[in-house]
């Protein structure tokens, strides 16, 4: 029993609903990145995505494109991660609250705040009664949910799961994690991001959503193949983690051809990264993503994203290797690659993916 | 498959701390709805489900130092889970077990988030509260409270299913082995945001509020926190303690009917009691009593009203909702309720569903409305249902 990655759809800083990051990445050139916006006509008529609030907008486009991409029209379970939810509704809402001394508060805007909010206007829009459920766990909400997903694919519960992570970032809640160093204040190269010798990343705002099934297509991106969460694993249990779960799945560490790493130019997020590279894998070519997707709660989809693509394109571009003379050195098909993921050292998961 | 045991529990609401306090005032038949006390909001008139201890106390309670920035919302869970932990017996430090921790919430932090908002964004006097607002970052300090090395954590915010679905996690999770002992359940602290969110929708009673009465008028917020710990049998055996009961059989569906409002025959309702019933292996008539979600809103009574007769038919079991002893504890009240269920289970009795007067024209049933005791229940079945549609059942059987 298989489960794989059929499909992929995203909106954030590349050129949505799109794999043109693969060839043409645009590089962010500000320490706060919006997003491109698609054109949502065809998925949404201009009076109805007026209504939306963005966050809602873009994950029902991004939903609706993966499922047409995955051909599929039901999922058999809808599962959204969402580190702050919808955080354009909550602010208006409690702006009021405060502003308006409690009286007289604008009903729509708290209907929409709450986190499941994304999770239920897709099952409202598909009219899927299937399971539905929404993780809200900072830095590992998607991966909570694709753990969800996952197992209950194992246990044979659902046939598909549509799976998403959606963050937006507004000015007001950039300010305040600004304030806990979470962004950078200064213009910086590649380069710099390379060396992670400053505090801060780059905040992007995005929205991902993936078909999971248990059929494999010609269209199938890649096998997601196991996957586990720990919590302040240290660096002895991170490599105890990853012994694991390669040997439940009878792969010799010299089989994965690349891991991918959340790397962002913040010193303290990128230090666990090069542990790891010190430690585990000091001889598997080191991926990234956050240099032009940017850093969000969301942000470890687009390593499972840039993973599954990769496999199933059977290449790795240069500007996804992390050290430059590992991409000159690289010349075969990806078969199997590792995404390792953690957030302030206290939540980790591993996604290992095969082609 | 084996079979999936609770083997503890820890609970606090508007009844008090702990289960034996919760049943004490259930069999009394004395609610714990009334004026609020520690909330600061001007609405004074709206009758709230708070629980009885200041932040203060509950940190000296926990022992947690006074300077030491922490959340209502995580307060409230970290005394739940200390009980929880206590009853399965689980001791401080003990690492042979690997263990998971799953929480449920929605407004994480929003108690604090909203008395200092001024200062997030324009003094640098209260920055420690702009990393405790969001909803992971209450369950990771109500996992820091405990000197228990949890493995894996998340967060589960699904409005007012949450602590339910945290349960439907925490079990399949077990079934796979992919841990040993999880602990599940949710929380959440009364707000102004909350408070004024029902109050603008127009759903909160200014009376205590009366599920199932034809005159019902809307809920009353509630607070509270619940965590249940579940394991395989075989685990709970090896560790040589005492099985609660057995969770037999859950169900997650989707309303898909409105983003706020139940459908008016209950679809997503019908199809997770459904779907628990089907896990269970057990006919509708097994069931020896629900206890609802039973909000007190016009809407949600009717909807799981008709949803619960399209499932029971003309063989209603006993039915209570005990949201009019706690009012409604929104993302903790699945955990809440999952807790008065296993408490009624292995206690014998069936609580009352207060303040009601008047049978729902449409239904064919009416709640229990004095506390039972010494019935022998099997099965109990308990309803948590949320904004989005997002409807949870859960059925907890006795270990035959």
């Amino acid at each position: 029993m298989s489960i794989y990655i059929q499909s992929a759809s995203h909106i954030s800083i590349q050129k949505p609903l799109s794999e043109e990051w693969m060839e043409m990445p645009i590089i962010p050139d500000s320490f706060f990145m919006k997003s491109e916006e698609p054109d949502y006509k065809p998925f949404i008529s201009p009076m109805e995505a007026r209504r939306m609030g963005t966050l809602v907008k873009r994950a029902l486009v991004t939903s609706a494109d993966a499922l047409r991409k995955g051909d599929c029209e039901m999922p058999d379970a809808i599962i959204s991660g969402t580190g702050l939810g919808c955080v354009e509704h909550t602010e208006k809402f409690l702006n009021a609250v405060i502003d308006n001394d409690e009286e007289c508060l604008p009903p729509t805007s708290f209907m929409q705040s709450t986190h499941n909010t994304i999770s239920s206007q897709i099952a409202l829009r598909l009219k899927c009664h299937g399971y539905n459920s929404t993780y809200s766990h900072r830095g590992t909400s998607f991966d909570s949910a694709l753990f969800d997903a996952f197992m209950q694919l194992s246990l044979g519960k659902i046939g598909t799961a549509l799976v998403g992570a959606h963050d937006e970032m507004t000015p007001d809640y950039f300010l305040m994690l600004s304030k806990l160093g979470y962004w950078k204040t200064n213009f910086y190269t590649l380069e710099q991001l390379r060396k992670g010798e400053e505090g801060g990343a780059i905040s992007g705002s995005c929205s991902l959503s993936m078909l999971l099934s248990m059929q494999k297509k010609d269209t199938t991106l890649c096998e997601l193949k196991d996957m586990e969460m720990f919590y302040r694993p240290g660096i002895l249990q991170s490599r105890h983690a990853i012994n694991d779960i390669l040997l439940r799945n009878k792969l010799p560490l010299s089989e994965i051809d690349a891991v991918v790493m959340g790397l962002s130019g913040d010193q303290d997020n990128d230090d666990v990264y090069h542990e790891l590279r010190k430690h585990v894998f000091q001889n598997t070519p080191m991926l990234w993503y956050k240099q032009i997707f940017g850093e969000s709660f969301s942000a470890s989809s687009f390593g499972v994203y840039v993973g599954a693509v990769c496999l199933h394109e059977g290449r790795i571009p240069y500007h996804l290797f992390f050290n430059p003379d590992e991409a000159d050195n690289f010349q075969k098909e990806p078969k199997n690659i590792l995404v390792y993921n953690h957030f302030h050292d206290r939540d980790h998961s591993i996604v290992l993916l095969t082609k | 498959m084996s079979r999936i045991v609770v083997t503890g529990l820890g609970i606090i609401s508007a009844l008090g701390m702990g289960a034996d306090d919760t049943y004490a005032r259930l069999l009394e038949g004395r609610s714990g709805i009334g004026k609020m006390k520690y909330l600061k909001s001007k609405h004074t008139d709206l009758p709230v489900g708070e629980v009885p201890f200041s932040d203060e106390e509950l940190r000296e309670i926990l022992f947690i130092k006074e300077d030491a920035s922490i959340t209502r919302t995580s307060l409230l869970g970290a005394a739940a889970l200390r009980e929880a932990l206590a009853s399965a017996s689980l001791l401080p430090r003990d690492r042979s077990w690997k263990m998971a921790f799953i929480s449920g919430t929605t407004v994480g932090g929003m108690e604090k988030s909203e008395q200092y908002y001024y200062d997030f964004l324009h003094t640098r006097d209260r920055d420690e509260y702009i990393a405790l607002h969001d909803c992971g970052a209450c369950t990771d300090m109500i996992g820091q409270a405990n000197p228990y090395g949890f493995e894996m954590m998340t967060t589960i915010s699904t409005a007012c299913s949450s602590a339910a679905n945290a349960i439907i996690l925490g079990a399949n999770m077990l079934k796979l082995n992919r841990t040993d002992i999880v602990v599940v359940g949710g929380t959440e602290c009364l707000s102004k945001f909350h408070l004024d969110g029902f109050n603008s929708l127009m759903i909160l009673d200014h009376e205590p509020c009366r599920p199932f009465d034809k005159n019902r008028n809307g809920l009353n917020l509630g607070e509270g926190a619940a965590y249940l710990v579940m394991e395989r049998e075989e685990t709970a055996r090896q560790r040589g303690v005492n099985l609660l009961c057995q969770l037999s059989g859950y169900g997650n569906r989707c309303d898909a009917f409105h983003q706020t409002a139940s459908s008016p025959e209950g679809e997503g309702a019908y199809q997770s009691m459904m779907e628990a019933l089907a896990m269970a292996g057990l006919q509708p008539s097994d069931i020896d009593y629900v206890n609802a979600h039973g909000t007190g809103t016009p809407n949600n009574d009717e909807s799981e009203g008709h949803a619960m007769m399209r499932v029971f038919g003309d063989h209603m079991p006993p039915v209570s909702s005990t949201k009019s002893y706690t009012g409604h504890t929104t993302s903790a009240s699945g955990g809440v309720e999952a807790a008065i269920s296993i408490l009624a289970l292995i206690r014998s009795f069936i609580p009352a569903n207060l303040n009601f007067s008047e049978k729902i024209d449409s239904l064919n049933f009416t709640p229990v409305t004095e506390v039972k005791q010494e019935v022998e229940l099997q099965h109990v079945l308990t309803n948590s249902f949320g904004f989005g549609g997002n409807d949870s059942s859960c059925i907890f059987s006795k270990i035959s």
